[in-house]
């Protein structure tokens, strides 16, 4: 491709192209598409209309939100083919392209799922309308807590752009600022609801720079983020804004199972996805000798192969040189005490179009707390420590996933009691694992959505 | 007699290198200098009556804006002007960075420069005889002052409203980024005050102002009922925020745009007869005013279209400060026919997308 695919502003009056442009790479570096970054007055004034527009009638709406899910999917979008798309968000963001399917795939399911998905949430005591005859003796009604929900999105996976929709299934209009690193995806979507019967007005994107990106949230009702530790800090005082932090997600293996029958399900949840989700498994505690376990999972993802992102086999996610770089180099230095089992000497591996990928790293730790088992870096990296029962259920505070391969029942109650456990998945189940209507980190709809007592005539 | 060349008014073209010579002259001159400048000139290692032939002699000199931040301000008046000077004002820097830069404006300068200023003003089509709501920093900063000079000498009546740059920045320095916001919310309930009850033709105030203003419908309706421009200073505007004022928030106000600094007394013109397209273009009022644009690693100038960090010279009687290295960025711009130095465009601070430094997690 010579000519740079335009990723304009999707804006309440149709699509905006800024003089001011940002140059989004492939891997490789060559240039891909050109971002258009739209200034702050342009923020203030399409949240403005996101907020004087009204809401689509459900049945209208859910129909739209079914029709673009498959338009996303399968369909030629704003002149691009899905294929083509597939094709290029590989390119940009190193996503393999097998994920980048799995993802659109899953986009679609979600558009069609997401009011029943959605309606998970929903309070036993409470319905969706005045109307329901529930009212005349008294009951809660579910309402949306405002009208402007805003995305501050992530580049990692395209996935991420299919919890929005919830946001959308239950009326609210929606600003999203998408990743520089990976904007095709929102836009495609985006253009996809617009051409499905949601009015421009009803879901803009908005991409900004540093500096006009608060702006989208100041203008929100409610907000969701992505983002490291120093975003969740940021706005941890703040109860309208949802941060979608670290996963830091983990595997236990107590003595009471042997991790030799558990092995697939442990080098799975640290390498599917290509290692970036938030779901892959950043450390696995063993109670035993954790040397064997790590030289297993070390021999096991030393046969990936380094493929292109845009291989139909790939399985790891491609890097710009320098960024492969600066993630290795900060790898090496955090792993320092640690003992490598793969990669310790570096995980940089050179595709032929001067992109890289980063091999698996496998270290084992020799104390539970040792800080490292919380470091979570995007591509397949793991620590193995040991775990007691001294260190007990602590070490796995702030996780999003837990596996928890054990027989002590105890022990597992006081793993689901830790709120700072978002998921807890008993036996053999990757720390991947998600299906709709079952929350990834508490139901949206819980943030969403409240109460409010109705009796009528 | 024909005036000296360094009283001629700003509109002249008076040949750079010897006008910088007199200035020299003057400034370096025990009878006339000021007694900063013949103590520093001590500690130069040339002379500046000699060495200095004219414009580009003035990159000679250290860069000595920081000594402005102590020295007594009387030792900054010429001994020329002798004993009864006539100030107009000391004007301090907005404090960025520690202690305030002060200098002294002087009547024959301010005169000059707030003329050139005002025919500016009537070229873009601006009204006169209309009043003014000015909304700057006041106190010490100059900007206010300005503005407050150009109501008047068009004839209008100015209103103002206090705004302290120095306390918004300790707030933002601080974290205490709703402290701040209450603070900016307060300056626009001023602001609404004035609009909605008196007559106000022109506006003048700075861009993230602007922008606030543009969050509340009611002051963008009486705006475009009321007002016939709004000058903007103090901050950068890029082209695309521009064009949407000029298309859909305000479409039938004058937009016009200055970019000065403290340091040199003044500030410069927007270019008038772009198309709505072209970036902002500013020309200095030269040689009292010059611009130039550098690669800041080398000190060479970049290439006309590119991008560097802008050097200021201000050489009139008033005051001689020469080669500021300014903060901002701009593209280096070819001056109009027959001017020195650069003018600049696209002026802005440095852009950015993410927090680049952070590398752990997955987002």
């Amino acid at each position: 491709m010579t000519e740079p695919i335009f990723i304009d502003a999707l804006g309440p009056n149709g699509p905006y192209r800024a003089r001011n442009r940002l140059g989004v790479p492939d891997v490789a570096g060559n240039p891909l598409l050109e971002l258009s970054l739209v200034p702050k007055v342009y923020v203030t004034r399409a949240m403005a209309a996101l907020r004087k527009a009204g809401t689509m009638p459900q049945e209208e709406r859910l129909a739209a939100l079914r029709a673009a899910g498959e338009l996303f999917a399968t369909g030629v979008v704003d002149g691009m083919s899905a294929a083509d798309y597939q094709y290029t968000v590989s390119r940009m963001s190193g996503t393999p392209l097998p994920i980048v399917q799995r993802a659109v795939r899953a986009i679609a399911r979600s558009a069609a799922g997401s009011y029943d998905s959605a309606q998970k949430a929903r309070p036993v005591g409470a319905v969706n309308d005045w109307r329901d005859p529930k009212a005349q003796e008294g009951t809660a009604v579910w309402i949306r807590r405002g009208d402007v929900f805003a995305v501050h999105a992530a580049g990692n996976h395209p996935g991420v752009h299919s919890l929005w929709l919830e946001a959308v299934a239950l009326g609210f209009r929606v600003a999203v600022r998408p990743s520089r690193r990976e904007p095709l995806t929102p836009y495609r979507l985006i253009s996809a609801l617009r051409a499905s019967g949601f009015g421009d007005d009803q879901i803009v994107m908005l991409p900004t720079d540093y500096a006009a990106a608060d702006e989208i949230l100041r203008q929100a009702d409610l907000s969701m983020v992505y983002g490291g530790q120093e975003v969740i800090d940021k706005y941890a005082a703040d109860t309208t804004v949802l941060p979608n932090g670290p996963g830091r997600s983990k595997i236990l293996v107590t003595a009471d199972s042997d991790w030799r029958d558990h092995i697939d399900m442990i080098v799975d949840s640290i390498s599917h996805e290509g290692g970036t989700a938030c779901v892959n498994t950043t450390a696995v505690f063993v109670e035993g000798d954790p040397a064997p376990l790590a030289e297993a999972i070390a021999a096991r993802l030393s046969a990936i192969p380094s493929l292109p992102p845009e291989d139909d086999k790939a399985v790891l996610t491609a890097y710009s040189m320098p960024a492969a770089r600066k993630i290795e180099s900060y790898l090496l230095a955090k792993s320092a005490g640690a003992r490598a089992h793969l990669g310790g000497d570096g995980v940089v591996d050179e595709l032929p179009d001067g992109s890289a990928v980063l091999r698996p790293a496998v270290h084992e730790l020799d104390d539970p707390f040792a800080e490292q088992a919380n470091v979570e870096l995007a591509f397949p990296c793991v620590w193995v420590a040991p775990w007691t029962r001294d260190a007990g259920p602590a070490v796995f505070h702030d996780t999003l996933v837990l596996t928890a391969v054990t027989k002590d029942e105890k022990l597992l109650d006081t793993l689901l009691a830790d709120p700072t456990i978002k998921n807890l998945y008993i036996g053999d189940h990757p720390t991947y694992w998600m299906t709709p209507g079952v929350p990834h980190d508490a139901y949206l709809g819980e943030f969403l959505m409240r109460t409010k007592a109705v009796i009528r005539d | 007699m024909s005036e000296h060349i360094l009283d001629l008014p700003l509109d002249a073209r008076p040949d750079p290198d010897e006008f910088v010579r007199a200035a020299m002259e003057w400034h370096f001159n025990p009878e006339t200098g000021s007694a900063y400048w013949l103590n520093r000139a001590k500690t130069l290692d040339f002379d500046p009556r000699e060495d200095v032939k004219g414009v580009e002699g003035l990159s000679l000199f250290p860069n000595i804006i920081n000594e402005l931040r102590d020295v007594c301000v009387e030792d900054l008046i010429p001994r020329g002007y002798g004993a009864k000077a006539d100030v107009v004002g000391v004007y301090e820097s907005g404090g960025t960075t520690g202690a305030p830069k002060r200098v002294i404006i002087l009547r024959d300068w301010w005169q000059r420069i707030m003329a050139w200023m005002n025919a500016g003003m009537d070229e873009a089509g601006f009204p006169r005889d209309v009043n003014w709501l000015v909304i700057m920093p006041s106190g010490p900063h100059m900007a206010g002052k300005m503005s407050e000079q150009h109501a008047v000498d068009r004839g209008g009546i100015r209103f103002t409203v206090d705004m302290d740059p120095r306390w918004v920045k300790k707030l933002v320095a601080a974290g205490k980024a709703e402290e701040a916001e209450a603070y900016a919310e307060h300056l626009i309930e001023q602001a609404r005050f004035v609009l909605s009850t008196q007559d106000v033709g022109v506006i003048i105030t700075t861009p993230p102002l602007l922008e606030r203003i543009t969050r509340h419908d009611d002051l963008v309706d009486l705006i475009n009922e009321k007002v016939k421009g709004i000058v903007w200073g103090g901050a950068h505007m890029d082209v695309d925020t521009r064009h949407l004022y000029r298309t859909e928030v305000f479409p039938g106000v004058k937009l016009r745009g200055t970019y000065g600094s403290t340091m040199i007394l003044g500030g410069s013109r927007e270019r008038l007869g772009l198309a709505d397209e072209d970036a902002c273009i500013f020309d200095p009022p030269a040689p009292w005013i010059t611009f130039h644009v550098i690669d800041p690693d080398t000190g060479r100038p970049v290439d006309y279209g590119e991008r560097g960090q802008v050097v200021m010279n201000h050489v009139t009687r008033n005051m001689l400060l020469p080669n500021n290295l300014e903060r901002d960025l701009a593209i280096r711009v070819e001056p109009p026919a027959g001017q020195v130095g650069d003018s600049v465009a696209n002026v802005s601070p440095v852009a950015r997308f993410d927090d680049e430094a952070v590398i752990e997690g997955v987002y």
